[in-house]
């Protein structure tokens, strides 16, 4: 970081800031510190990519001209409403959540971010106070290594190109979603021609762009729909199951005690709903002996044959 | 740090410290999440930052002999940046992300007040910012949040009802002290009042909360839950198991200290520190698993498994 380059773009950007016009790149030139002793093509070069980092920091630098009538006569402003944060005012359990969201991220990238985004809000007389939620810590991590540059090219709209658990992918990024501690992209597949869900786990690196930010438009997707895919099916088969007393609660949540016949002694039946028989034979396992399957008889017998590798691994 | 991360923050130094006048140092430091001697610096460029001409009576003015002398600071002459610029995308997402986190603990009255300071961030942003992200956290039910969060500010204990990750219900009364997530889960963190031990208890599987009318006393801090939380448990011991490739989603779902790829399936390092979870878990993956190391930690599961099978009548 040079402290020469920093007055410079702040300069810049107060200059463009106060201009009621738009102004010339002469003019500018002439008023700004660290422009006039630049030789004609390093003052060129300088200010572009001086505009460029504005640009990419989000201050709307506009560029237009004066006069209709020579329109090729460019100038430069930044409109003040464009610029400044809205006046908005926060009721003090507002202001507490905020004041809590600065230490949710794990990710030093995006805990920077949350912070600087609440240095703006202070600094417009917001006073975040976390004080009064002590009782909740909330966090939130992103440790795949292919996360930031997804986030980045999401935010940017940039298209990218990434390997998925091997295989070369294309996407155009739309929307991301945390759940169960996982992150997931949704976005559209271009080889497949096809909206496509991603799971930044099983990216392999970080993703590579091939294509300028803003290069595409997100449709108006219906995303709950999306994010709905990822939830659990919604079960539509039932099994009869023998429940010793006070066991196995999670399966009781989504059953109902029921009359059955050779329930073996000390146990009680119950009829549970399930949605894949791969997913149901492994939660009854884990039971052991606290449950035992009654009908139907495939699942039974599913039952019995893991449960018999199980014990076979005595040592 | 850029020149862009540095210009950015100035936008919104000039407004906070005309906004906080004699604002300390240090304090100023934390709210932009930077080192005292980095706002020093900052402080230091914004002394040759003012308005275009750059005379004397244009420049910002700071009492640099006041910020030397008493930590004190004073920012003078820069009424024209009295509001901060608009949020970057990625901060305003940051910033939701962190508060949609802190949504998915919440219960009660702080989740309206969550929600209604969402809708207004999201109003302040504009336009300009992508769909964000959405956050699912399982956390059990808004009620027993609140019920959690009542009792840890009236400083009283609980009695749960309790399903662990050994599948077996209990009813725990604890002093609960905070909520916090890990990993997509949320976590009651509690001093054990039968154990006389720091534990934490998975949100979704408190099936009730009883206030007790008992004080909760105090228990110190808890333990850090950080990732790798469960290394600092002195009584965790450190398990292999050699899985077919069907059992990769065990990755996802469970701590794993490491994970190789081998001939015909994957091997996996886990820490446990609860018998009753690796019973449940080898039980849940019975012939996806091919060997455990050392074969004696299998041994709790195959004794299970016979047992239920005992209730299986032969054939």
């Amino acid at each position: 970081m040079s402290t020469r380059k920093s007055e410079r773009i702040m300069n810049l950007a107060i200059c463009l800031l106060m201009a009621r016009r738009f102004i010339e790149k002469t003019q500018i030139r002439q008023v700004v510190e660290g422009y006039h002793d630049l030789s004609d093509a390093a003052f060129e070069r300088t200010f572009e990519r001086d505009k460029d980092e504005l640009r990419a920091m989000g201050v709307p630098v506009e560029t237009g001209s004066n006069n209709p009538l020579f329109p090729d006569e460019v100038g430069y402003r930044i409109r003040r409403k464009d610029f400044e944060l809205p006046a908005i005012e926060f009721t003090p359990s507002e202001t507490a959540a905020l004041g809590l969201a600065a230490t949710v991220w794990e990710s030093a990238t995006q805990a920077e971010q949350a912070v600087s985004a609440l240095a703006k809000l202070r600094a417009a007389g917001v006073d975040p106070d976390p004080g009064r939620l002590g009782a909740l810590a909330p966090s939130i991590g992103a440790r795949e290594p292919a996360f930031a540059s997804i986030w980045a090219a999401t935010l940017e709209r940039a298209p990218v190109r990434f390997g998925y658990r091997g295989t070369p992918r294309r996407v155009e990024p739309w929307a991301m979603t945390y759940r169960r501690g996982a992150w997931y992209l949704l976005g559209q597949d271009r080889d497949r021609q096809a909206p496509r869900m991603f799971k930044v786990a099983r990216v392999d690196a970080a993703a590579e762009r091939i294509g300028k930010p803003g290069s595409y438009r997100v449709p108006d997707v219906d995303l709950e729909a999306a994010w709905r895919s990822l939830e659990p099916r919604q079960p539509d088969s039932e099994a009869v199951l023998a429940l010793r007393p006070g066991r196995a609660p999670d399966l009781r949540r989504r059953g109902r005690p029921v009359a059955a016949d050779g329930v073996p002694a000390g146990y009680e039946a119950w009829a549970v709903s399930y949605s894949r028989a791969a997913d149901v034979v492994g939660e009854i396992c884990a039971h052991g002996a606290d449950v035992v399957v009654l009908s139907p008889q495939r699942l039974r017998r599913a039952v019995v044959t893991e449960l018999s590798a199980t014990a076979g691994r005595a040592s | 740090m850029t020149s862009a991360e540095q210009v950015n923050r100035l936008l919104a130094l000039v407004p906070y410290l005309q906004s906080h006048p004699d604002a300390e140092l240090g304090d100023t430091a934390a709210v932009f999440g930077v080192a005292p001697a980095q706002l020093l610096d900052d402080l230091n460029v914004l002394w040759y930052c003012g308005l275009p001409g750059g005379m004397p009576g244009d420049l910002i003015e700071i009492d640099m002999d006041t910020v030397a002398e008493s930590g004190r600071i004073r920012l003078t002459n820069a009424e024209y940046l009295s509001r901060p610029m608009r949020f970057t995308p990625d901060e305003a997402m940051s910033l939701v992300v962190a508060l949609r986190a802190v949504r998915e603990l919440a219960g009660g009255h702080l989740a309206e007040g969550i929600d209604s300071a969402l809708a207004k961030l999201e109003r302040a942003s504009g336009a300009a910012a992508a769909p964000g992200p959405q956050v699912r956290v399982v956390s059990g039910s808004e009620e027993i949040r609140e019920q959690l969060a009542d009792a840890i500010d009236a400083a009283e204990a609980v009695d749960l009802d309790y399903t662990g990750a050994g599948l077996a219900p209990s009813t725990p009364r604890v002093a609960p002290v905070r909520l916090i997530t890990r990993d997509g889960f949320g976590y009651l963190q509690a001093w054990s009042l039968d154990r006389a031990a720091w534990r934490t208890y998975r949100l979704d599987r408190v099936d009730a909360v009883r206030r007790t009318g008992e004080p909760a006393g105090d228990h110190g801090e808890p333990p850090e839950f950080g990732p790798g939380w469960l290394e600092q448990r002195p009584d965790a011991a450190e398990v292999t198991l050699r899985l077919k490739p069907s059992a990769a989603w065990i990755t996802e779902y469970h701590p794993i200290r490491a994970v190789r790829q081998v001939r015909g399936g994957i091997e996996v390092d886990l820490l446990v520190a609860d018998p009753a979870w690796l019973r449940s878990l080898l039980l849940r993956l019975g012939r996806d698993v091919v060997s455990v190391d050392p074969p004696e930690a299998a041994a709790g599961a195959a004794e299970s498994a016979a047992e239920a099978l005992a209730a299986y009548p032969a054939g």
